[in-house]
């Protein structure tokens, strides 16, 4: 996907892990993992650089469909469709 | 359905930078859905006392000692979770049990499971944590 396509994406859950390191963001994500329904959108925040391979490899192991990742001014967000 | 992947970690040392190291590797584990045993032996059944397992002035570093101040105070900078708090955490998420050495709980003058922090789930013997480790895909040892 585009970087306008992801931010123009219609996101069911947004979990702000900016104020953690790894594995914060990994775990956050699959904690909100369980808290949507197939099919359905989460952007997880993050500052931690080793998240943004770390989260998209976890996705597609678990069966999640990552969908891409958009960077902003000092963090990133990453859109991973639950599988 | 598909049966989750198991993690086998024997847990000797009680140095806090291992314990963090051992507490990321237990988050990672439980991120993939994995049934993780955790085997606490000698050094680890001291970090496991109740009086001591919260406590970063009694814990040792076993190595470059002279690092642990600087160690303690980036984690805490960085607002990473304690050693505790991650295997707390992982207890919360996933099928994670810790088993504590008889032996190495008598070692320290603990051989209650009243004497552990309340995630200990049992004292065991070695036995069971051999077949453990031969039962499981991953088998760490820290």
């Amino acid at each position: 996907m585009t970087q306008e396509e992801l931010t123009a994406l219609k996101v069911n859950k947004i979990v702000d892990a900016r104020g953690t390191s790894c594995p914060g963001p990994l775990l956050a994500a699959k904690k909100a993992m369980g808290e949507i329904n197939s099919g359905e959108i989460l952007e997880v925040l993050s500052a931690d650089e080793g998240t943004k391979k770390d989260i998209p490899k976890w996705a597609t192991k678990k069966k999640h469909e990552y969908l891409g990742t958009v960077e902003e001014s000092g963090f990133f967000k990453i859109y991973v469709k639950k599988g | 359905m598909e049966e989750n992947k198991k993690m086998c970690m024997v847990l000797f040392s009680g140095s806090i930078d291992k314990l963090t190291a051992a507490g990321v590797l237990l988050s990672g584990a439980v991120a993939d859905d994995m049934d993780v045993d955790i085997y606490v032996l000698l050094q680890g059944a001291r970090a496991f006392r109740k009086d001591i397992a919260d406590d970063p002035n009694k814990l040792n570093m076993a190595e470059n000692v002279d690092l642990k101040e600087e160690f303690v105070k980036s984690l805490q900078n960085l607002k990473v979770k304690t050693w505790l708090e991650f295997f707390k955490e992982a207890k919360s998420l996933a099928n994670v049990k810790i088993h504590i050495c008889g032996l190495a709980g008598k070692v320290w003058g603990a051989d209650k499971l009243d004497d552990f922090v309340d995630i200990a789930d049992d004292i065991v013997g070695i036995g069971e944590c051999i077949t453990a480790t031969q039962e499981s895909d991953v088998h760490l040892f820290i």
